[in-house]
């Protein structure tokens, strides 16, 4: 880029450091400094269990939500990627729509959808499938599938650009010289798509981290998850001070998870083209 | 997003409480006799706050809908203020006003236990009480920092389905009793309190005697595993609207939920009733902001969210509980035996303490959420 242009940056800058950057260091600051100067919020983190576990909790959310992206979300973007314009576009359609909608509606209908008296259980028991309604909801199973709902996209997109520019020539390819469909695939194509599979996976899992009305509506007592605390912390107690050291706390996290990808993949490499 | 926030988001997710047309068609008798009033004490009081403005800041929805024609809209026809509806109330956003020094609000509508922390933190201007009728409110929902304009409750809720004469749980103790009354319950997961204070009635603590044993660690303690030995079939909702919908679906037989919400849930057909045996009341108060600009305009404003006309329409409109019991003279009795302050029903509960949740919730709050974990 020249630096003739570099004032076009100007606005979003500005923008950015009044309304993103200044109020998020304030509140990171408030946790060294609020209700005094020094770490003391950052030792109740560590001394109480519950922060601790919340922590913990969190991270493993989040990465199941990021692995079970990728599962269903690899098999979908190949599909787009190589499937007629029409079928194409109807997928994209069908995978966008939760995009279209509040979250907290969408955490509802999944309410209405899981719960005992709700269609699945209900279908599920007038089929003969099982004899008693199974608990889909309240429960981690329930937070999951809201948030795999919903994170879905940002798993599938990533993945289905790097698979339209494969060269179909290299599967075929391997093939000719006698790769058998399995080999061809962990060698040939996986490769060629790990790329988009990382930034999937890490735009999915940076993004569930900050998860707060799923866990909220669809879980049970046991899947409380970080920013459930730090609003608590601001919303219920006032006490800015913790709760920025909470935030910190998810933002170190955030930044190491990121610099970890860095290292694998160029972001570049994903959205850059 | 912020969500916790109990009211908020219960106005955000189920929209209006009623719709305007429920609204007209329970308060149309009621609005056109304050009508009326209004016109005869604009001659008599016009012209106090001309020119004058002040900014109200409530829960949005329909309760601020509300609030504006029963108490704002009055106010502005008799005084000549000008009345700024704002909102919705978000505590964190009242701190960091206040203590930047640049109040934005003149009056809020908060909850019970943010009037005892804002108090604390000195976020209140103290009340003139010279310039309030304050012997109308009874004096249980009254402060020198705060009036109370309406009371709710937490109350036991249960499903008129499963239960029906009379054969529901009819303490804290049968809910928590899975043998006798079968099936899911449903309390609240997002703050301990109420919670704490149901469990512990239920483990037989008197009420007397409740946060005096509340205070100490072996109160908590008995209340916690009072809670794990229902946890196997018990629901936390996290907002009023899934605690309805858990009953409406039939997700849950009993358990805690508040009047005004069971009572909305009924009107929409759902098969719910409330006891209102050991019920938990707490109260929404009108505070000024520190530093505020239109303190006297505030005051007047909170004066006439104390007269019992007013109080009484509103209860008319979405059957939220008046602070002044004269309003009840003007009250549809349909609506009477959902209110957490006539006489019969304030009578089987009692108020929540929250000077006690104020110097406690952060070490409660804490030993709730790693409950919760494990």
């Amino acid at each position: 880029m020249r630096i003739g242009y570099a004032w076009l940056i100007v606005p979003a800058c500005l923008l950015l450091g009044v309304f993103f950057v200044w109020p998020v260091f304030w509140l990171l600051l408030k946790s060294v400094t609020s209700p005094s100067l020094g770490i003391a919020n950052f030792v109740v983190l560590v001394e109480r269990p519950v922060y601790l576990r919340v922590l913990w909790n969190t991270i493993v959310i989040s990465g199941s939500t990021a692995i079970l992206c990728a599962l269903i979300g690899y098999p979908l973007a190949y599909t787009m990627a190589n499937t007629g314009p029409r079928a194409r576009r109807l997928l994209i359609f069908i995978i966008l729509i939760p995009f279209w909608t509040s979250l907290l509606v969408r955490s509802f209908a999944w309410m209405v959808l899981l719960q005992k008296q709700g269609l699945v259980n209900q279908s599920l028991v007038s089929f003969g499938i099982i004899a008693e309604p199974v608990a889909l909801i309240f429960n981690r199973f329930g937070v999951l599938t809201g948030m795999v709902q919903v994170l879905l996209p940002f798993m599938v997109f990533p993945l289905y650009s790097v698979m339209t520019r494969i060269d179909k020539s290299l599967p075929s390819a391997a093939a000719t010289l006698g790769a058998p469909p399995v080999r061809n695939f962990l060698r040939v194509y996986l490769p060629l798509t790990l790329p988009g599979l990382v930034t999937g996976t890490m735009l999915v899992f940076i993004s569930a981290l900050g998860y707060y009305v799923t866990p909220a509506l669809l879980g049970g007592p046991g899947d409380t998850m970080i920013a459930q605390l730090i609003q608590q912390q601001i919303g219920n107690m006032g006490n800015w001070g913790l709760a920025g050291a909470l935030a910190v706390v998810l933002l170190v996290g955030t930044c190491i998870c990121l610099a970890v990808v860095q290292r694998f993949v160029s972001v570049r490499s994903v959205m850059g083209r | 997003m912020r969500l916790n926030n109990r009211k908020e988001l219960m106005e955000l997710i189920a929209g209006k409480k009623l719709s305007r047309r429920d609204m007209l068609a329970l308060g149309g008798s009621a609005a056109l006799a304050a009508g009326l009033a209004g016109v005869s004490s604009k001659a008599r009081a016009a012209g106090k706050f001309d020119g004058k403005s002040v900014v109200f800041a409530s829960w949005g929805g329909a309760y601020q809908d509300a609030q504006k024609v029963c108490y704002c809209d009055p106010f502005a026809q008799k005084t000549g203020a000008n009345v700024i509806q704002d909102g919705p109330m978000d505590e964190a956003k009242f701190r960091a006003m206040v203590e930047a020094g640049d109040s934005v609000w003149d009056v809020g509508d908060i909850t019970h236990e943010f009037l005892f922390n804002g108090i604390k933190n000195n976020l209140f201007e103290k009340l003139d009480l010279t310039k309030i009728n304050v012997a109308r409110v009874d004096e249980r929902y009254r402060n020198d920092y705060g009036i109370g304009d309406i009371v709710w409750s937490y109350n036991i809720g249960y499903s008129t389905k499963t239960f029906k004469d009379g054969t529901h749980p009819k303490s804290w103790a049968e809910v928590f009793d899975l043998a006798k009354f079968p099936g899911t319950r449903t309390l609240p997961g997002n703050s301990p309190n109420a919670t704490l204070e149901v469990a512990a009635l239920a483990d037989g603590v008197p009420v007397d005697k409740l946060y005096e044993i509340l205070a100490t660690d072996e109160g908590i303690d008995r209340a916690l595993k009072k809670l794990s030995s229902i946890k196997d079939k018990l629901i936390l909702w996290d907002t009023n609207s899934q605690s309805q919908q858990l009953f409406i679906d039939g997700e849950v037989t009993c358990g805690m939920i508040l009047n005004g919400r069971a009572y909305d849930a009924a009107q929409k057909g759902g098969q719910i009733a409330v006891d209102w045996n050991q019920n938990i009341q707490s109260i929404d108060y009108l505070v000024i902001p520190r530093g505020a600009n239109n303190i006297e305009t505030a005051l007047g404003l909170i004066d006439e969210m104390t007269v019992a006309e007013n109080q009484a329409k509103l209860a008319n409109m979405i059957a939220y509980s008046p602070t002044n019991k004269e309003a009840f003279a003007t009250i549809d009795q349909k609506i009477v035996p959902w209110l957490a302050t006539s006489p019969e029903n304030a009578a089987k509960g009692f108020v929540i303490d929250g000077a006690f949740w104020e110097k406690n919730l952060e070490k409660i709050s804490e030993r709730w959420e790693e409950w919760k974990l494990s």
